[in-house]
């Protein structure tokens, strides 16, 4: 048995396309319930041509973004699908083999002017992700005080607490809407499968055999 | 019952049933070592810090494993460092007088280890070990003997068929090669480690192979540690006759022993040649043991001598749900 943690937030769509495309039978599958058991085609858990055990089911927990890579890192799920946002954000010593093709947006740097800082100026930005973003604007020729926010980040440039945001980006209707300019693209955020490294040498057959499943469905991007 | 609160943090205090659970394994598996002949060696928490800068720094490169040590300036000045690896210190004190001794000399040793680790669940800053060594002359081969006496002490701590234990094998720093050929040997590097194969197959069709299968599927891909693999794949056959029980299943894993592999436990990587070994339990994040050949930390220290051994981490063999018996 396989247990797979699977996303709540924007990911879930795409990671629920890839479960399909490994074999899952995701029809049956309910955002309600917090775990749930999911058949598969048969993967097998032994070298490929050895008859042996085979597995016909999966295990969904359903989690928070924030939460699933500490649930696979712990070895309480084997593996799942998470945002590299957060992967970034959190750190976490976890195999990443896949990144979704599906799904994927961009973390970039909001202003409510047109125009970036000047070299050397020092300025305010807020971001639901301090860590990443420090780390994403240290090479700037300019300075940064980066304070965490937990809701509406783009507030932060236009109500003036700080001259820039940095967030993620999926169509950019709510930065047009609001009069916002997206200065900059800083990275890509793809979904991303995470595999604990135990469950990998526990389950190298069945996993591969999963990855190569959506793999051929041409789910995958670089 | 485990105490971590008022404690720094990677370190806690066993009581009751949780003590008596840690010094039953301990003495299980010490009774399993001296019935085999090895005897036990009592080594220092504290040392100095020194030998282990130089022993520990790999090349050009600043070594993260010297980064582990907790060192302190004593009251007289010197540089001193609490025991963060037993092999370091057991060899750097066997090599000066080894020529006098009558080998194979087979040692064990258990205690407490100290390293940084930044905060990651399973990750201990201070655990309990129990490990054993065989000293050897230069050409002797005892790598089957230690490893199936890691498995078997393993094994001895699990209920019968009940323990999943996998063992992985690998070869110190054997994909050097296939990384060194990419184009940008940092990122390829980063493929092995995180498994990336999109990454890995845009290097070279062996190294998704290693990433994937574990192994390249033409063994030449590895230069001249081609045999090495071929003979690695030999030891593999020779220990899946040799364990009893269908408990136990063993791999064949380079890029799990890449150097920069988050999951390296401490300087492991550094003293290594030839075999290394990691073992899995189910129900542990962590693995519960790792060994391998190091004559090269011997020879660093002037003594030509055949040294292979393996630790066995306590805490996170019992961290493990289905230990039993114990």
């Amino acid at each position: 048995m396989l247990r797979l943690a699977l996303p709540k937030s924007r990911n879930q769509e795409s990671a629920l396309e890839a479960l399909g495309a490994a074999g899952v039978d995701v029809s049956t599958f309910s955002n309600r319930r917090l775990r749930q058991c999911l058949s598969i085609e048969p993967l097998s858990v032994s070298a490929p041509g050895d008859a042996g055990p085979e597995i016909r089911e999966v295990e969904i927990v359903s989690l928070k973004d924030w939460d699933l890579p500490l649930y696979v890192e712990y070895g309480i799920a084997d593996c799942g699908f998470v945002g590299t946002d957060v992967l970034e954000e959190r750190g976490a010593d976890l195999l990443t083999p896949l990144r979704l093709r599906a799904g994927r947006c961009r973390m970039s740097l909001i202003s409510n002017t047109v125009l970036p800082p000047s070299d050397g100026a020092q300025i305010r930005v807020c971001s639901k992700y301090p860590e990443w973003t420090r780390r994403l604007l240290a090479q700037k020729p300019w300075g940064a005080e980066v304070f965490q926010l937990w809701g509406s980040v783009e507030l932060g440039p236009l109500l003036e607490l700080a001259e820039l945001a940095v967030d993620i980006v999926q169509t950019g209707s709510t930065i047009k809407e609001h009069d916002l300019h997206e200065l900059e693209v800083l990275a890509e955020i793809a979904p991303t499968l995470v595999i604990n490294r135990a469950a990998f040498q526990r389950q190298r057959v069945a996993l591969n055999e999963l990855m190569a499943r959506i793999e051929r469905a041409g789910l995958v991007g670089a | 019952m485990r105490i971590q609160s008022g404690l720094p943090v990677g370190v806690n205090a066993a009581f009751f049933d949780e003590a008596r659970r840690i010094r039953a394994l301990e003495a299980l598996l010490s009774t399993r070592l001296i019935e085999g002949g090895f005897h036990e060696v009592l080594l220092p928490i504290l040392d100095y810090y020194q030998p282990y800068e130089n022993l520990l720094t790999s090349g050009a490169t600043e070594s993260g494993a010297a980064e582990q040590l907790y060192r302190f300036i004593d009251r007289d000045g010197q540089l001193l460092a609490l025991r963060h690896d037993f092999t370091p210190m057991l060899a750097r004190l066997v090599a000066p007088r080894i020529s006098q001794w009558q080998l194979p000399v087979r040692l064990f040793y258990r205690g407490d280890v100290v390293r940084f680790q930044e905060p990651r669940p399973g990750r201990l800053r201070e655990s309990a070990q129990l490990g054993a060594e065989i000293l050897d002359a230069p050409e002797a081969s005892n790598e089957q003997e230690v490893l199936e006496l890691f498995v078997d002490l393993l094994q001895r701590s699990t209920r019968s068929g009940t323990g999943g234990l996998q063992i992985v094998l690998g070869l110190a720093n054997a994909l050097e090669p296939l990384i060194a050929a990419a184009p940008d040997a940092a990122a390829a590097a980063q493929a092995v480690v995180r498994r990336d194969r999109t990454a890995a197959a845009a290097v070279s069709r062996a190294l998704l192979e290693v990433v994937r299968d574990g192994a390249p599927s033409d063994f030449a891909a590895l230069g001249h540690r081609a045999g090495e693999l071929e003979g690695l794949f030999e030891i593999k056959e020779r220990l899946l006759q040799s364990v009893s029980g269908d408990d136990v299943q063993v791999s064949v894993d380079l890029a799990e022993f890449e150097a920069s592999s988050g999951t390296i436990q401490g300087s492991e990587h550094l003293y290594y040649q030839g075999l290394v070994f990691r073992a899995y339990r189910r129900g542990s994040a962590q693995p519960v043991g790792n060994g391998g050949r190091y004559d090269g930390l011997f020879k660093a220290l002037g003594a030509e001598v055949s040294a292979a051994g393996f630790s066995i981490g306590l805490d996170q063999l019992l961290a493990a749900q289905d230990t039993g018996g114990i």
